[in-house]
């Protein structure tokens, strides 16, 4: 039971600081956009740490960390194929 | 939380439902990115009048609103179903927020009679947002039924399988906005 407990409050912990960094990454996000630079690579680190941040709800709010097999991976998929092809869009466009 | 389970958290059934959500807003991501591709002077520049500090608090109100479910998720976890209902209540007061918010910024949009048909950037962002906004309410209707269960004893620590099925839902809706707030208000 207090094994029980410890490992609860463990993963509570875990949680609160997987909140801060989204809070934190949010902010170097919106920041970011600030610079009032144009660039590929600025856009292109802005959805990265998006897909960081889905990352994070997926595996530790949704607790797919936990899960084995097929049901683990469709959040990551849909976090990849969309992001490669955001990034290819807006490669293509950065001339 | 066991290690190792075949099943993520709560009913199936929701998770093959967010499955086919999440590929819609996919499919809409993807078509804004292309279709951007062909406009980038316009969407540039219509992107610029959009109110980022509302998406940036919106976007901090929905991540605070997933780790207030995530509480609620834990609390009934451990047979607290009065803390289990404060943090539903609080997840739907930051639900209520972001409405609020949303709602300001599409009649601000609405009294300059901009609309779906405004341009191609305004069709891919309404669209987007509206959608978006309609999943919010949604979510927030599930947390409200699963709160008034909880409030009659209907979850506990052994059954608590609701709970978890509403809170996949939620953590959906917040996933989305994760990517639509960059790609639509910052990435340009």
């Amino acid at each position: 039971m207090a094994n029980g407990n410890k490992k609860h409050n463990g993963e509570l912990r875990t949680c609160t600081w997987v909140w801060l960094i989204m809070i934190l990454l949010t902010l170097v996000t919106y920041f970011s956009n600030t610079l009032g630079v144009s660039n590929l690579a600025i856009s292109l680190g802005v959805l990265l740490l998006a897909l960081i941040k889905g990352h994070l709800v997926g595996a530790y709010f949704m607790e797919l960390r936990y899960v084995r097999g097929f049901w683990r991976w469709p959040i990551t998929l849909w976090l990849l194929l969309p992001g490669t092809l955001i990034s290819i869009a807006f490669y293509l466009t950065s001339g | 939380m066991e290690q190792s389970n075949r099943y993520p958290p709560g009913d199936l059934a929701i998770w093959i439902f967010i499955l086919a959500e999440l590929a819609i807003f996919g499919i809409a991501f993807v078509a804004y990115a292309f279709a951007r591709m062909y406009n980038v002077e316009l969407f540039n520049e219509y992107q610029q009048h959009l109110d980022r500090r509302s998406a940036l608090a919106n976007t901090l109100v929905l991540i605070t609103s997933s780790y207030f479910v995530v509480r609620a998720v834990h609390a009934i976890r451990e047979d607290n179903s009065r803390l289990c209902i404060r943090w539903l209540s609080a997840a739907m007061a930051m639900g209520a927020l972001f409405l609020l918010i949303k709602g300001a910024e599409f009649a601000h949009h609405f009294a300059l009679g901009i609309n779906l048909s405004t341009n191609t950037f305004y069709m891919f962002y309404l669209f987007l947002a509206i959608f978006h906004f309609m999943h919010v309410i949604m979510a927030m209707i599930i947390l409200a039924a699963i709160a008034l269960k909880a409030r009659r004893g209907g979850y506990s620590a052994r059954d608590h399988r609701g709970v978890e099925t509403g809170a996949s839902y939620w953590h959906m809706v917040d996933l989305v906005w994760l990517i639509l707030f960059p790609l639509v208000y910052v990435m340009h």
